[in-house]
């Protein structure tokens, strides 16, 4: 029996070791290093960090919270996609279900909400804090581009989600923001009618803004937070004190 | 300051053989760091990122159970609000696009984004790096400061002050007339 009993275990053990490699919890400075580079979503972190980066006044962990809460966007977006038909006729219906008849449904259409308001302010916040602790300067100038058309992007995702409820304020607000775009010189109105598919916000502009929130911008935007996570390794980390011409100075930790 | 030994900061792998590689010039952040400075992304990092993921999720949870997303009534061309505002994050430049089409909707908007681009290619020199509001960039800051309370101010004006017709309207007295 007790024999049974620990092949079991051996056997289970070799099972989470093939997925797993270095054991359970690592303890020492070997086990730490390869639990990180070994594991394809702790890759994208180097296996040793500054402790000037950790501190929460120095980032106030704004750039990871615009993540997470674009993690939760998908999440809940690809959740409602269930239940949205992006027509001009089902659209709003589709919305006052998920309020009366959808099990929890208003509580997924208003973390939806919350999550993508909160992430347009915590962006900025987050561009706010780079810029404040001079963390453009080289080497990290092109990081600092990625993330100008990150925070376009995020304005994008908003705004084309801004249309598909369908009820007054939706549309309002998506005709009062695409005539902005029919304001520029000689090609405004084509930009305009290219936007809505049409004259006026109607069933064309829903499946195009539909289209643009649910794949194409956040594909775009996966791809760009790739290249700015990976710049961040590239760039040596989050930026320092000790790169500055005067370093003696700065100290820091 | 506590003795770092080389076993523990770069342990060796009996397995494998070591030697010389590459020399490379001293550019790269990490170089120059002492190890004392550097700590372990396991835990260090990674508890961190469990704590906001986890912080985050509860918030937006608990904000969604008590304050609903605004839902008004179905789509309708025929009945313009008065007036019509666009997302808040857009009411700035609404608000610029009230006093000038094109200045307001194309020239600054462009201008904007174009500078924000550059800005890292106009401004290099390697000091204030990683410090908070450093004296260096005294101007650099007040400057980006000066643009961020703008850009505010104009947000709060098209969402509060702006009533039927784009007019100037007091809030506390737009409820009044109710
Ligand atoms: C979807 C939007 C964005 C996400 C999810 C994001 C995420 C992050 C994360 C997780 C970091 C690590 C440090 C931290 O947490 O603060 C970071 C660093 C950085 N971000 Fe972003 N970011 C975004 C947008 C932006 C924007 C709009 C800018 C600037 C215009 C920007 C420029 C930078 C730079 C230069 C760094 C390196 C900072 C340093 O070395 O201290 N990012 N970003």
């Amino acid at each position: 029996m007790d024999l049974k009993i620990s092949a079991v275990k051996t056997y289970l053990n070799d099972v989470f070791r093939s997925i797993f490699r270095y054991g359970k919890m690592p303890r020492d400075a070997e086990g730490q290093s390869f639990a990180v580079f070994n594991n394809l979503f702790l890759h994208i972190h180097p296996v040793k960090v500054t402790r000037h980066s950790l501190k929460p006044t120095y980032t106030f962990g704004l750039g990871l919270i615009s993540a997470v809460l674009f993690l939760v966007l998908i999440f809940t977006g690809v959740w409602l996609m269930f239940y949205y038909i992006p027509t001009v006729d089902e659209a709003y219906n589709r919305m006052l279900d998920l309020r009366s008849s959808t099990n929890f449904g208003f509580v997924l259409r208003n973390v939806h909400k919350w999550a993508a308001e909160a992430m347009v302010v915590f962006v900025i916040l987050h561009m706010a804090r780079v810029f404040f602790t001079g963390a453009y300067k080289p080497p990290r100038e092109f990081n600092w581009v990625v993330g100008v058309f990150l925070l376009l992007l995020t304005f994008g995702l908003s705004f084309t989600g801004y249309l598909l409820p369908w009820d007054q304020l939706a549309f309002w607000a998506i005709t009062v923001g695409t005539s902005i775009a029919g304001y520029v010189p000689v090609m405004g109105e084509d930009i305009r009618s290219f936007l809505l598919g049409g004259d006026i916000v109607g069933q064309e502009a829903l499946i195009r803004f539909y289209v643009l929130h649910v794949v194409i911008l956040p594909g775009l935007m996966l791809v760009l937070l790739g290249v700015h996570f990976w710049r961040i390794r590239k760039d040596g980390g989050l930026a320092h004190p000790s790169e500055n011409e005067d370093a003696s100075a700065g100290g820091g930790e | 300051m506590r003795e770092v030994k080389m076993e523990n900061t770069h342990p060796r792998d009996p397995k494998k053989t070591y030697g010389l590689m590459e020399l490379v010039k001293g550019t790269k952040p990490t170089v120059g760091l002492k190890p004392d400075k550097m700590v372990f992304t396991w835990p260090h990092v990674l508890i961190r990122e469990m704590i906001i993921f986890v912080s985050v999720s509860a918030l937006l949870l608990v904000a969604a159970f008590f304050i609903d997303a605004p839902l008004e009534a179905i789509a309708n061309a025929n009945l313009p609000p008065n007036p019509a505002k666009a997302p808040w994050y857009f009411l700035g430049l609404q608000e610029l696009v009230s006093y000038s089409a094109l200045v307001g909707g194309v020239v600054i908007p462009g201008l904007i984004v174009t500078v924000l681009i550059l800005v890292p290619y106009l401004d290099r020199k390697k000091v204030g790096i990683g410090i908070w509001f450093a004296k260096e960039r005294a101007l650099a800051n007040s400057l980006f400061m000066l643009f961020l309370v703008v850009m505010l101010i104009l947000i709060i004006v098209g969402t509060f002050f702006r009533g039927p017709n784009w007019d100037f309207v007091v809030p506390w007295e737009a409820v009044k007339g109710h």
